[in-house]
């Protein structure tokens, strides 16, 4: 086998970016991917991230952005479904909306609020996360600098973000709003993908750091996935990249504290340096390096790493084209939302506390003529056994039957986060490969003692999503990591 | 009336008690992980006193023991421990300690091997989480056994004898860090040659169903040989004879410790010769291994104090006053003859002979004597009596 500078081990978009970043500053990459397909978990978003714009920016590449999903809908067990008119400025207009104009104020100034914190977090993603106790001068500015940023808020605003950043969203809802519909579609926002419920601390937090990723509270976006990939992609095969695709790593190969190279499922060795992981914490941890070879401190640190995941995808095929009761027919491309109420999603958390499916589960879905894709949760990720997916497959039935005119199901998939574990090698089947809460954020993402993309095993990174800033398809981790690892 | 009542029955008793009850004549207990042990029996003084000229019989039931079995058991010890604990053998003993990731000792204890795929850690503090969290990866099976075992000290030139009068077969010819199964008055015991006095000395672990026949045994031939049992405190005289150490007395349990500065590495309570850094990788070593190539900021020394007020947590000095570090254990020695104690100073007082001074407030008839003395840097291990590695031992 050819020598490499560096391998990556999955070929996500962290993976892709890292890949086509580093080639670009002229280095001999190899990227292993367990998949026939690279693309790894994002292949199950609708779009990228806002930010994912300057990644690809960074990478020297160009990207034709399609047209912006408009609507936001919430359905309505009234079929009094609220639409929301999204602008390119991300101002918001109330198509449908059944709330009172006192409501629909509050609500934009409620959403205004959110955006204005969420700016300021953006402005945290793209830096390494500072070391606080390293005594680096940078590391210490850097700091100060993430103060200041917060400082400059104004007095006023700096104390309100201070006062939600732990809270939870119904708290800071049913303070400002009283219309059911309003609440759920934004609720919605804050816990999708998180293992929190309305009611859950730090719920706020989540949603404004969804909201700082995104660039808009609504995650509606106008970078598709696919076409991102496959750019980033076309770039590492330009820039020189290899891959070697349908081929697992078994685990690394360690000499003293010091990677050497990798060891696939077929027995080959391939040796190297220096090898990035694009995996989540745990499985890079304790299936790549070995519990064998850490210290127990930080062994308790990984595996108290929580990365349960709790989103099912599914994909719904109809006889007919789609049809929604009482809905004009040019929304159809909207985003849909149920989440009625504040108590719905909160019951349906309920169950996932137990590890069970939620009985009445929430929804976020497209439509697409006979299709549905859609996020359920919450579906909870299992240790031991499986969920029961007929039960699943009817629970949704019933929701989707009640909104969709004389139509016939004739296709249901559904992967649950057990399958995105075993699909993608992502313990937990974690969308942001663990939770993105105040204590698994920034500086302590994933957990101390791994910071700034660093591992206690020389020549070993990690720029999974698992790291500073988290999921939502960046690929901000793979250029965050790509410079620290050629500052060495 | 609920007879579970929390405050009815605070701590535990264990399978000694009827016997330890009996003889406690002060009704003075320690408490000890959960159980209750006595502190004095009547007179400290007395019970070292057995200890050093004819054996003293202490209950250590308390122990914490963990059981540990399975093909990687070593494996799994080794990654534990600091040192190199592969090539144990059955019927062997190693002293052990282990770190955290600083490379800061969180407890010390003994490894017992049974079989290849069997050891048994016995440690003072409680550990389990910490053994299970090191586990992770690990095919073996951590158990706590400390309830099933009751376990005796029993310390004191004459302990062989004592035992050989039990017709114990062969036990003089038990090596030092070795263990066997053997017989006492027909209950089976296991029999280690360890011990915390620094002097001849077994420890002897039994059922504790056969717990009181054990006990009684050993009190068989005092008509001619006074054997006492012997409280923590006489236990204490004899362990800071012997320079051993003690977690959360000498040093802070680094997974107990709440200030981070106050946990202490190996190389500064002196145990170095425990740390094997060219072995596998281990809980630490990579911390142990940056410590090992900088400066000692403090070490613990032994201390040979002038007169003969001990220096129980005295504060030291150098030449100029300035403050050095602190004595952690300090006593009068019956058997030196001479004002001994344990205690951190500064890197410019580790070597020994180096002198350095304690201020010691002595209480004298409801007023203190503060006293200036000069120490003496000297090795921990200030009693050190051949009978205790002799083969075969004294009978």
């Amino acid at each position: 086998m050819k020598n490499f500078d560096i391998i990556i081990i999955g070929a996500g978009p962290n993976g892709l970016s890292a890949a086509s970043y580093l080639s670009k500053s002229g280095k001999k990459v190899l990227v292993v991917e367990k998949n026939e397909k690279v693309g790894g978990l994002a292949l199950y978003a609708d779009s990228s991230s806002s930010l994912s714009k300057k990644v690809i920016d960074q990478l020297g590449l160009k990207i034709n952005a399609r047209k912006k999903r408009t609507f936001v809908t919430s359905l309505n067990d009234s079929f009094n479904h609220t639409v929301l008119e999204i602008d390119e400025n991300n101002s918001i207009k109330f198509n449908e909306c059944e709330a009172s104009l006192e409501d629909q104020n509050s609500f934009l100034k409620l959403v205004k609020k959110y955006n204005l914190f969420a700016k300021t977090l953006s402005s945290f993603m793209f830096n390494t996360p500072p070391r606080v106790k390293s005594g680096n001068k940078s590391d210490l500015w850097q700091l100060i600098s993430m103060g200041w940023k917060v400082r400059k808020l104004g007095k006023k605003n700096m104390r309100e973000l201070l006062r939600v950043i732990g809270l939870n969203i119904a708290d800071d809802l049913e303070d400002n709003l009283t219309n059911d519909n309003l609440m759920g579609i934004l609720c919605n926002e804050a816990v999708l993908g998180s293992n929190l419920g309305p009611r859950s601390p730090g719920s706020i937090l989540t949603l404004l750091y969804s909201n700082a990723i995104n660039g808009s509270i609504f995650r509606n976006n106008n970078l598709d996935t696919e076409q991102i990939i496959s750019s980033i992609e076309q770039s590492c095969h330009d820039r020189g990249v290899e891959f070697l695709k349908s081929s697992e790593v078994k685990k690394l190969l360690i000499n003293n504290e010091t990677v050497t190279g990798i060891e696939m499922n077929d027995q080959n060795i391939i040796e190297s340096s220096t090898i990035i992981s694009t995996l989540d914490p745990k499985t890079t941890y304790l299936n790549l390096i070995g519990a064998d070879r850490l210290d127990t401190d930080l062994i308790r640190r990984v595996t108290n790493f929580r990365s349960k995941g709790n989103v099912a995808k599914v994909k719904i095929e109809f006889k007919n084209i789609i049809k929604i009761k009482n809905l004009d027919e040019k929304y159809i491309g909207s985003k849909f939302i149920y989440a009625p109420n504040i108590k719905y999603i909160e019951h349906a958390f309920n169950n996932n506390k137990y590890n069970n499916y939620s009985k009445k589960p929430c929804l976020e879905f497209y439509i697409d003529n006979k299709n549905i894709s859609a996020n359920l949760y919450y579906i909870p990720y299992l240790k031991n056994g499986s969920h029961d997916k007929k039960e699943i497959e009817s629970n949704i039935q019933l929701i989707l039957n009640n909104f969709i005119d004389n139509n016939e199901l004739i296709k249901f998939e559904i992967d649950t986060p057990n399958e995105m574990e075993k699909k993608y090698n992502t313990s937990g089947g974690h969308w942001h490969h663990g939770d993105m809460e105040i204590d698994q954020l920034l500086i302590i993402r994933p957990f101390y003692g791994s910071a700034q993309y660093e591992t206690p095993i020389n020549g070993l990174y990690i720029c999974g999503a698992g790291t500073h800033p988290g999921g939502g398809i960046t690929g901000i981790n793979a250029i965050n990591a790509s410079k620290q690892l050629l500052k060495k | 009336m609920n007879k579970n009542l929390s405050y009815k029955k605070p701590l535990l008793e264990t399978p000694f008690h009827e016997r330890t009850l009996e003889a406690c004549y002060n009704n003075d207990w320690y408490r000890w992980a959960g159980y209750k042990i006595a502190k004095e029996y009547s007179s400290t003084e007395l019970e070292y006193t057995s200890m050093r000229n004819t054996a003293g019989v202490i209950d250590i039931t308390p122990m914490h023991k963990y059981d540990i079995k399975g093909v990687q058991a070593r494996e799994f010890v080794n990654k534990l421990v600091t040192r190199d604990v592969s090539k144990i053998q059955p019927n062997q003993i190693m002293y052990i300690i282990w770190c955290n990731e600083d490379g800061n000792v969180i407890d010390d204890g003994t490894v017992f091997c049974l079989k290849e795929d069997h050891l048994k850690i016995m440690c003072a503090e409680r550990n389990l989480n910490w053994f299970t969290d090191t586990a992770t990866g690990f095919n073996v099976k951590i158990q706590d056994i400390t309830e099933t075992i009751a376990a005796l000290a029993f310390q004191g030139p004459l302990s062989c004898k004592i035992l050989n009068l039990l017709k114990v077969t062969d036990i003089e010819n038990l090596q030092p860090f070795k263990f066997g199964n053997y017989k006492i008055n027909k209950s089976d015991v296991l029999i280690s040659r360890t011990g915390f006095s620094g002097d001849l000395g077994y420890e002897i672990w039994c059922n504790p169903a056969d717990a009181l026949n054990v006990w009684d045994s050993l009190f068989k031939f005092n008509r001619d040989y006074k054997v006492l049992p012997a409280g923590m405190n006489s236990l204490d005289m004899v362990r800071i004879e012997a320079g051993f150490i003690q977690p959360n007395a000498d040093f802070m349990s680094a997974e107990q410790a709440l200030r981070t500065n106050r946990m202490k590495n190996p190389y500064e309570l002196g145990l170095s010769w425990l740390v094997n850094l060219e072995k596998n990788y281990f809980t630490g070593k990579k911390a142990l291994k940056k410590i090992k190539n900088s400066k000692l900021n403090k070490k613990l020394v032994g201390l040979d104090i002038q007169g003969d007020k001990p220096a129980n947590g005295s504060v030291l000095y150098d030449s100029n006053k300035k403050e050095i570090g602190i004595v952690t254990a300090a006593i009068w020695s019956p058997t030196l003859k001479s004002n001994i104690a344990m205690g951190y100073v500064d890197s410019n007082h580790m070597k020994l002979g180096s002198k350095v001074y304690a201020e010691i407030y002595h209480p004298e008839e409801l007023e203190y004597k503060k006293i200036w003395a000069e120490c003496e840097v000297v090795k921990k291990q200030f009693f050190n009596n051949n009978r205790k590695n002799a083969i075969p031992a004294y009978i």
